[in-house]
């Protein structure tokens, strides 16, 4: 894929999309710590932790990252979560953050499209993506957009700070269509 | 009608030796006929059923239609490079700033022996294309993913492999039809006279703004 990509957002506001670099380190913990408790709490890492983000600077062999860029800053991460054995080897695993000042502008569609293609390069048959049911909402309107389904809801399986409990929504889309998708 | 000279490579083939020629004229393409494979099968219809639409094509101001053509009188593969229907986002850069690969299709019975390749080189020797911004949309659902035996994501990535040669990249675009699919591509040559203020204006096309 070529590398970085303009976007223009939903406001006029220029993006570039570009794999995450080793330089990345540091930039990416300030990105992190600017994101909400809140919303870090559903993350299945904790991104606190400098290792966890040392972790995929240092080895992209199964974890692929993208950034979004707005003026040199760091305002959007995705993951792509690979796995190279086993039955999970055809599923790639999909998580996007970004910066609640770049919400709603389709900056999460864009990452999610670019991730796709990634997967699509890979070789990978599915991606998946798991939602929190009314936390996450956006991004499981952005997903039904490019075509993921709902493939189980698990309820009441995640709790919030607050210890209230939320529905899971894990969200696939195959990539190895035909012609039975027309 | 285009007056450009016209250019012309020859092939050899497991099948035969061919000739790709570009700015054919409506009088050359009446004297030829049109491979049967283009046409309607069961799950893809050619871009081009008639050898008519092509004579129309090529009567358009600035149009290269190259023809791939065996034993002197059969075209077996076809590319159009001409402006977008005025209705498009893209004739909105103006002036006539933008040509698209309107089609380019090779039969069946001749594909995999590098015509589509051979097609894309002759669409580049127009001698305007270093003052055009030249763009290809492929669309999943027209290209022929049986008879090719493909998944939609391997024909997409010969898509790109088939172009990017030629200086084509690929590009992001909100243009609602290319979105609605995942695997549909986007890709543009900005040739070398094109302004950076005519750049910045493609980039906000492609997100359907103005600056």
């Amino acid at each position: 894929m070529r590398h970085p990509k303009e976007i223009v957002l939903k406001d006029g506001t220029e993006v570039l999309i570009r794999p995450l670099a080793s330089a990345d380190e540091l930039p990416l913990r300030r990105f992190y710590s600017g994101i909400a408790e809140e919303d870090r709490w559903y993350m299945r890492f904790d991104v606190m932790d400098p290792t966890v983000i040392h972790g995929w600077v240092e080895d992209q062999k199964e974890v692929f990252s993208m950034l979004a860029l707005c003026a040199g800053e760091i305002v959007a991460h995705a993951r792509l979560h690979t796995h190279h054995y086993g039955c999970y080897h055809h599923q790639g695993r999909l998580r996007i953050i970004v910066d609640p000042r770049y919400r709603q502008k389709r900056l999460g569609s864009w990452m999610l499209l670019d991730l796709i293609h990634l997967a699509m390069e890979k070789g990978l048959r599915e991606v998946r993506a798991d939602f929190v049911v009314g936390v996450e909402q956006a991004a499981i309107e952005s997903a039904y957009k490019l075509d993921f389904f709902k493939k189980a809801l698990l309820e009441d399986f995640v709790i919030d700070p607050q210890g209230q409990l939320h529905d899971l929504l894990i969200m696939t889309k195959r990539l190895h269509k035909d012609w039975g998708d027309f | 009608m285009s007056t450009f000279a016209q250019h012309e490579i020859f092939l050899s083939t497991a099948l035969g030796e061919l000739r790709i020629r570009s700015f054919c004229t409506p009088d050359e393409i009446r004297q030829l006929s049109f491979d049967r494979q283009f046409g309607t099968h069961a799950h893809y219809r050619s871009l081009y059923t008639k050898r008519e639409s092509l004579e129309r094509k090529a009567e358009q101001p600035d149009t290269s239609v190259v023809l791939a053509i065996a034993d002197s009188k059969r075209i077996v593969g076809f590319g159009v490079l001409a402006y977008p229907d005025p209705e498009e986002r893209w004739a909105k850069l103006e002036p006539n700033l933008m040509m698209e690969v309107n089609a380019i299709e090779v039969s069946r019975e001749w594909r995999s022996k590098k015509i589509a390749r051979g097609i894309v080189q002759m669409l580049s020797v127009h001698p305007m294309i270093e003052d055009k911004v030249s763009y290809f949309v492929g669309y999943s659902w027209t290209w022929d993913l049986d008879g090719n035996r493909m998944t939609a994501q391997q024909y997409r990535l010969m898509m790109a492999r088939l172009f990017e040669p030629f200086g084509f990249e690929e590009y992001q675009t909100n243009e609602p039809n290319i979105c609605l699919k995942s695997e549909n591509i986007f890709m543009a040559r900005i040739g070398e006279r094109i302004s950076t203020e005519a750049q910045n204006r493609f980039k906000w096309l492609r997100f359907g703004m103005t600056p």
